[in-house]
């Protein structure tokens, strides 16, 4: 009987030996294989795939392209919040035959040179720099703030989700036309 | 990479032994996941992410609820983060049903209003051992150490998110924080503007109505009120005392400023209810033991003020004050409490990346208990409890990023102890890589004495001799009772495979002394006053029992896909709790032992059907509890949930449906409670 016993109990701490070891190699195995790098915040995924798809449901007046293949330029104005995630999404992206592209500029953009203005958060002159961009431009940013600013398009955070809000008299005054889909999904219209 | 495989099919396991529906879940969903029309799995990845509608973009959750997601997986703790998402996914109606889908809690429902809480064992209606705090509120009573959890209820879509700390947490929260920490934080007001009404009802939660609004000056201010209501009919009872049934109504406010520097919160609750309790009372008169089924009328307020201020990043201020009443009348005992509070707290980032953390509290806590019924009673009735801490915490990094050590120190003065007590804890953290996490501790906490050893005499009815001669044991109150003391060891390991499959695990070890015993003082006696004549069993409240417990939380969570969570916890406890050679203790540590249970498994699935109805579906499983006559049960939770509009929710949700009723713990007096199976529908308007 006491031999029974013993060699159960053997067999027992030998499975948890067995147990222990697998363990600790998977353990190892796994610090041994390298980090995966560290990707964009998902935040700013998903205001990229924001910022492509406001393109195509706004429409701009035709005098702002020099023809009808000319560009559809994307400036993100001072600090860039997007990594490589905005480049990627927009190769090869047209709308209307305007090739999509993306251009970073460190202060207020030359006349007709942008199509689309983000202004990351960070910028402090975002009023003078709004009131400057002139028509033709729809100007992204960040907060409820960018609107009382001049702003068109302003993300904002909500239930830890992106949602937009929009100035319509602002798009009005930049002579832009703002599909009614995109107004569903906003968060607010300011008329 | 085959351990998401080998996840499924454990997973599969557990589900097809009693619940025919998750597998069709999982049936149906491995299906979807392999058809290429169904949304792309990793949604982080940008090419899959402009595939997405405008509406579907609107509905991703950028942020984790803690606002640093690396926070949680780099703690050196074993912390868990329900987060109000998962809470209304749930359909939980209260926060100890809510506390159910976190691993390593125990939660055993008693009866209608009155629930059994313990983390690694010690469960009991008491919830000793475990400090529980409500946005920085400890919501304890010195009275027995522990939490009335039919008082701590609020509107369930204001909850940010509930952070578990399992194990001793006793270095910065409290004295009570000997087997945990339950951290309920209630959502920033900036979160909650607009407003928001929900109503609805079934059998057991017979109607409820939660109001919510929300408002601010659009920048820097924002404030919401709220009320809530709800009646709940009683539980299943075979002897038909139907005893528990629960009306409560509650309102509330918050207000947040947000200026540069200083951030101010403002909030307060004031809530008043009636629920139904069965209690026993011991006389030395005939029927010396009687039940007494009666109701408890339950209000209190609170109103709490708390002000940061921000220096620069790892360097801040903050002050806390609070003021909280409890008005408690039980058919069997009443505490009228009075507490007001106030905490400081500064972090300060030094060179050579090190982090000092430090604070100072204090409590004051006027109260008056008078007897109500016989057999039980405080003396002195009117007392004024206090407490004072401070604590010191250093954060030393080893190796940058990679290696950190966490030392510190608690001490504690209370009216219930002699000496000042200390409560230190080092932690190691060590990130090998972004991924993962592997951390150990080692903690002394202590349990302060309270009211009910100090200053509580209780009079139990043994029985009658033959000659019709009562029979008592009579338990005198200690005041040398000393703190109950905890050394625990723990390793924890946390592991981000790939994108999909996140792992948790922990082993712990807790040796315990100066445990509460009720233990026999003396030979019995006859004793001719109190009239009439009795035999009395001398007894006293001591600090008999020792052991240890060890045990392994593993908490798995997978995302097959983007429209797809599902998440798992099974907990393995082993408790060792005897009498030390000197006492005399009469039951206490076979009652302890075995009212925890042994194995624990949970299997939760989120689901998104489409992008308008959603399927949660929950299995649990709770092995037996030998001391409370509980066998294991098997049950399990649905919950269907359908957006009619942009603004109006439907949801239909059931709960223990496996079994009519099943019984979780004892508790009453009496046959045990059985809880009922639950549907209600629910329907939420919000703009």
């Amino acid at each position: 009987m006491e031999q029974v016993a013993h060699q159960g109990r053997l067999q027992s701490s030998l499975e948890r030996a067995t147990a222990i070891v697998l363990l600790w190699a998977w353990i190892f195995l796994a610090i041994s294989c390298p980090a995966r790098a560290d990707d964009q915040p998902l935040e700013y995924q998903v205001k990229a795939a924001f910022l492509l798809n406001f393109t195509k449901f706004v429409q701009w007046p035709p005098s702002v392209f020099a023809n009808e293949h000319a560009p559809l330029t994307i400036c993100i104005l001072g600090e860039d919040p997007f990594g490589n995630t905005l480049n990627e999404m927009v190769k090869g992206e047209a709308v209307n035959g305007h090739e999509l592209v993306i251009e970073k500029i460190a202060r207020e953009p030359a006349p007709k040179s942008c199509e689309v203005l983000f202004v990351a958060r960070t910028d402090k002159e975002v009023r003078r720099i709004l009131g400057e961009a002139g028509p033709g431009v729809l100007t992204v940013g960040e907060g409820e703030k960018f609107l009382q600013d001049g702003g068109i398009i302003a993300f904002v955070i909500e239930d830890r989700r992106v949602r937009f809000d929009i100035a319509q008299s602002a798009a009005a005054r930049a002579m832009l036309t703002i599909s009614s889909r995109l107004m569903s999904v906003a968060r607010s219209v300011q008329k | 990479m085959d351990t998401p495989q080998t996840l499924k099919l454990n997973m599969w396991k557990i589900g097809s032994r009693r619940a025919p529906w998750v597998v069709l879940a999982l049936l149906s969903s491995i299906a979807l996941a392999d058809d290429p029309q169904s949304p792309p799995a990793g949604q982080s990845n940008p090419t899959a992410l402009k595939q997405l509608s405008l509406e579907e973009l609107s509905q991703i959750e950028v942020t984790t609820p803690s606002k640093e997601p690396t926070k949680v997986s780099q703690t050196p703790a074993a912390i868990y983060v329900l987060t109000g998402e998962d809470i209304r996914r749930s359909g939980a109606t209260s926060i100890p049903e809510a506390l159910r889908l976190v691993p390593g809690v125990e939660v055993a429902r008693i009866d209608g209003s009155t629930w059994s809480i313990g983390i690694r064992g010690f469960g009991s209606d008491l919830t000793r051992s475990v400090l529980v705090l409500i946005d920085g509120r400890t919501v304890y009573t010195p009275l027995f150490a522990g939490t009335n959890w039919d008082v701590q209820n609020t509107n369930m879509d204001d909850i940010d998110r509930i952070e578990v700390i399992r194990g001793p947490g006793g270095t910065i929260w409290g004295p009570n924080a000997v087997n945990g920490v339950i951290n309920i934080i209630t959502k920033d007001a900036k979160d909650t503007r607009g407003m928001q009404v929900s109503a609805g009802g079934g059998n057991a939660e017979q109607g409820f109505l939660n109001f919510r609004y929300g408002g601010g000056n659009g920048n820097d201010f924002n404030y919401r009120v709220y009320g809530a209501g709800f009646t709940r009919s009683p539980e299943y009872h075979q002897d038909g005392r139907n005893f528990d049934d629960w009306r409560e109504g509650q309102v509330g406010f918050r207000m947040d400023w947000n200026e540069n520097r200083d951030a101010f919160t403002l909030q307060g609750d004031a809530y008043d209810e009636i629920a139904g309790k069965s209690v026993s009372a011991t006389s030395y008169t005939p029927p010396y033991s009687q039940i007494i089924d009666g109701n408890a009328l339950l209000s209190g307020e609170n109103i709490l003020g708390r002000w940061k201020r921000t220096f620069n990043e790892g360097n801040d201020i903050q002050l806390q004050v609070y003021y909280d009443r409890t008005d408690r009348r039980t058919p069997n005992y009443i505490e009228i409490r009075n507490t007001f509070d106030v905490d400081f707290l500064q972090r300060l980032r030094l060179p050579a990346r090190e982090e000092v953390t430090w604070g100072l509290g204090a409590r004051i806590d006027p109260v008056d208990d008078p007897v109500v019924v016989s057999g039980l009673q405080f003396d002195p009735h009117k007392r004024t409890d206090y407490l004072g801490t401070a604590f010191v915490q250093d954060q030393i990094g080893l190796v940058e990023q990679r290696l950190s050590l966490i030392l510190g120190t608690k001490m504690l003065k209370t009216d219930f102890t002699s000496d000042v007590d200390f409560e230190p804890s080092a932690r190691l953290l060590w990130t090998p890589n972004e991924n993962q996490t592997i951390w150990a501790a080692f903690t002394h906490a202590i349990r302060t004495p309270s009211d009910s050893e100090e200053n509580f005499y209780l009079l139990g009815y043994i029985g009658t001799t033959p000659n019709g001669t009562p029979y008592f044991a009579r338990f005198n109150p200690n005041r040398s009772f000393a703190p109950e003391e905890l050394n625990g060891y723990e390793l924890g390991y946390r592991q981000v495979i790939g994108r999909k499959l996140y792992v948790d695990l922990t082993g712990f070890f807790n040796h315990y002394h100066d445990l509460f015993s009720e233990d026999i003082i003396g030979s019995t006696f006859l004793e001719a006053s109190p009239e009439p004549v009795h035999f009395l069993l001398p007894a006293d409240f001591g600090n008999g029992l020792l052991g240890y417990t060890k045990g392994v939380e593993v908490a798995p969570e997978y995302r097959p896909a983007n429209f797809w969570r599902l998440r798992g916890s099974y907990s393995f406890l082993h408790m060792n709790i005897g009498r030390s050679p000197h006492s005399q203790d009469i039951g206490t540590a076979p009652s302890i032992v075995g009212s925890s249970p042994q194995h624990q498994a949970t299997v939760q699935s989120a689901f998104d059907l489409t992008k308008r109805l959603q399927l949660d579906l929950t299995y649990r499983y709770v092995s037996a509890l030998p001391a409370q006559k509980v066998p294991g049960y098997s049950t399990g939770d649905a919950r269907f949930g359908w957006r009619l509009k942009r603004q109006v929710d439907l949801s239909f949700i059931g709960e223990n449906l496996f079994q009519p009723w099943h019984v979780e713990y004892g508790g009453d007096p009496g046959p045990l409670v059985g809880i009922k199976r639950s549907v209600y529908a629910k329907l939420t308007w919000s703009r």
